[in-house]
């Protein structure tokens, strides 16, 4: 038979390395190639994750691309049969991965612009991958801004993290809660109250978005309301997939596929496009 | 086209050796008047003139279920697995055949699909004029009545025992042969295959498309709010059947199993329908097409113009499979793409 024998459908190995949680429900996950080359990923693709005799799920990658490093970082909310087997790895368990796979936060167009992150719940793990590569190349960048909204106090996650770029000079940071408790000090509502608060130069300014599907509606609402272009805003769109590779159906918003087009999308691209938001 | 004279009683020997090599696979009478692709073997009577094959031949290249990788749980290591057995489809009507070459395209598009190329490649086609057309059929209307690709051979009986068989493959013609020399065919034959053709073509236009099939596409970028979605699916029980029995749906779920001394395991890929509810759904319950009425627009826009705009044909080759398997009747692509037509030409 003249076709190669390679199938697209077999994962690589990768061993786990570190375990952190990060919220009652949400832990980082730094997985190791074993093939001991780096992912060679981009910030807001994702990677297809196999738990052996359990199932495979689409992660988005959160650490930024370094090819120095054959390490790679996911934060995963425990949720379905998949996630909820992962919370129990223990470091040095094997692991299943295939990808990288969609698109990306073009880098390029965000240098030497200001960007202006929109963080929304589990939002901030795809848009970290972006951030720490900006932080990394800081010189390159102009300001930095990060929005940061979390349904309540106890769902925050990257605590730590985001109070050392607050204090920091390289980042302003703005979060929210949308429900407070007695523990919380800071500003409440919904992300979206927080956009107005900024002062951005829209005609110099990139938005990455990535929020749960109710967030996308209001918050690209008050993007254009405050003069930012439909094509300086990208988003990253959540579907159901299974394939990883244009073929299984689940993914389709319309006639695109979330895992080829997609998952990171210039907002021009899907204004027309009926399901996308 | 190198074309070939066959008589009948030169066929069973042909079939005969083709088994030897090939699972054989010819359309014969099933229960109920219906007909299917069933094994050859001695003493199955082909149905020539069959009108419809009641399931899909998807199954031969995509199979409902297909190991994909298979694991070594206690070592977690993975391998693939690959399965093509060597296969004949005799009697392939030209809509079906347009079926096959439009999943072809789709599987080869981007991360080619090895799964399903490994079987395509096993498989040999032998197309069939259709001598009869099914009540819920319109293939004719949807330019899916002629086929220029996509099979070895293809056969066209020109009389009680007479075939006049087109070559459209070297191993197709190299079967053909494999049992001596046969006579080319005459000027006459060939004739009488085009005639034969055209027959069949204007007896498909009795139930039809009541406008070019090319308007489709155009048509639909106009209908997202019909209110023909909403009166459609509100009788939609999300049963899948017109997925399962459609020669162009082909997406899939993967999903694994693990023995019971949880030693091995198997990643397998199994047919499912966006018309299923739970298609679009995500862990935390959220489902992006959660009501039946995007669930029905999502398939009718597929079949009329996301594939279209994709690959420069329509989804839906108007085998009208779909009618006959859906258990509302709301199934039914002529109908709604005549409906939205008609309701078109009122506006502006």
């Amino acid at each position: 038979m003249k076709i190669k024998e390679f199938s697209a459908y077999l994962p690589r190995p990768a061993t786990l390395k570190v375990k952190k949680e990060l919220s009652e429900l949400v832990t980082l996950f730094e997985f190791e190639n074993d093939s001991g080359r780096p992912l060679m990923h981009k910030p807001g693709q994702f990677i297809m994750l196999s738990v052996y005799g359990v199932g495979e799920a689409p992660f988005s990658v959160s650490s930024a691309p370094i090819r120095e490093s054959n390490n790679f970082e996911l934060a995963v909310r425990k949720i379905g049969a998949v996630t909820g087997i992962m919370h129990d790895l223990k470091v040095g368990d094997k692991v299943g991965i295939r990808g990288p796979y969609g698109s990306f936060f073009p880098i390029q167009k965000f240098v030497g612009q200001d960007t202006l992150f929109i963080a929304g719940g589990l939002g901030y793990i795809p848009l970290r991958s972006l951030l720490h590569y900006q932080l990394k190349h800081r010189d390159e960048f102009g300001r930095i801004i990060l929005l940061v909204g979390t349904r309540n106090p106890k769902e925050r996650i990257f605590i730590d993290q985001l109070a050392e770029l607050a204090s920091g000079k390289d980042v302003e940071v703005l979060e929210t809660v949308d429900v407070p408790d007695e523990t919380w000090k800071g500003h409440c509502g919904v992300i979206t109250t927080l956009i107005p608060k900024v002062r951005i130069d829209p005609d110099k300014t990139n938005v990455a978005m990535v929020g749960p599907p109710i967030m996308y509606k209001f918050c690209l609402g008050e993007c254009l309301k405050i003069g930012i272009p439909s094509n300086r805003i990208y988003v990253s769109l959540e579907r159901k997939m299974k394939c990883g590779l244009g073929k299984c159906g689940h993914c389709q918003i319309n006639h695109l596929n979330a895992c080829i087009e997609g998952p990171v999308f210039q907002y021009n691209q899907i204004e027309s496009v009926e399901e996308a938001i | 086209m190198t074309a070939y004279t066959v008589y009948l009683e030169q066929l069973h020997a042909m079939l005969a050796a083709w088994s030897k090599e090939h699972q054989v696979y010819v359309p014969t009478a099933v229960e109920g008047g219906y007909f299917d692709f069933k094994p050859w073997r001695e003493g199955v009577e082909i149905a020539f003139d069959y009108d419809l094959a009641y399931n899909t031949l998807k199954r031969y290249f995509l199979p409902p279920k297909e190991d994909l990788v298979v694991f070594d749980l206690a070592a977690k290591t993975a391998e693939m697995v690959f399965d093509a057995p060597k296969q004949l489809l005799f009697g392939v009507h030209p809509y079906d055949i347009r079926g096959i070459n439009q999943l072809d395209q789709i599987m080869e598009t981007g991360a080619p699909d090895q799964y399903y190329l490994h079987r395509r490649d096993a498989t040999v086609v032998f197309g069939l004029t259709p001598m009869r057309v099914a009540e819920t059929a319109f293939w004719s209307s949807m330019g899916a009545g002629e086929v220029d690709r996509g099979f070895d051979l293809f056969w066209t009986k020109t009389g009680p025992s007479t075939f006049l068989v087109e070559v459209g493959s070297m191993r197709g013609e190299k079967m053909l042969l494999a049992a001596g020399e046969l006579t080319p065919a005459s000027a006459g034959a060939r004739e009488a295959a085009r005639k034969a053709h055209l027959k069949i073509m204007e007896m498909g236009r009795s139930n039809a498309l009541n406008f070019d099939w090319k308007q489709v596409p155009r048509l639909l970028d106009k209908c997202w709010n019909s209110p023909l979605w909403q009166k459609k699916a509100e009788l939609c029980l999300a049963c899948g059947s017109c997925n399962l029995v459609c020669p162009t749906c082909y997406c899939f779920d993967i999903r694994e199993e693990a023995d019971e001394l949880l030693q091995k395991g198997v990643r397998f890929r199994e047919w499912d329908g966006c018309m299923l509810t739970s298609f679009a759904l995500v862990a935390g319950e959220h489902n992006f097409r959660a009501k039946a009425l995007e669930r029905y627009r999502h398939r009718y826009m597929r079949k009329g113009k996301y594939i279209y705009d994709r690959y420069g044909e329509l989804g839906c080759i108007g085998c009208g499979r779909c009618v006959r398997a859906c258990t509302t009747n709301i199934a039914n692509p002529r109908e709604v793409f005549n409906t939205l037509w008609e309701a078109s030409q009122h506006e502006d």
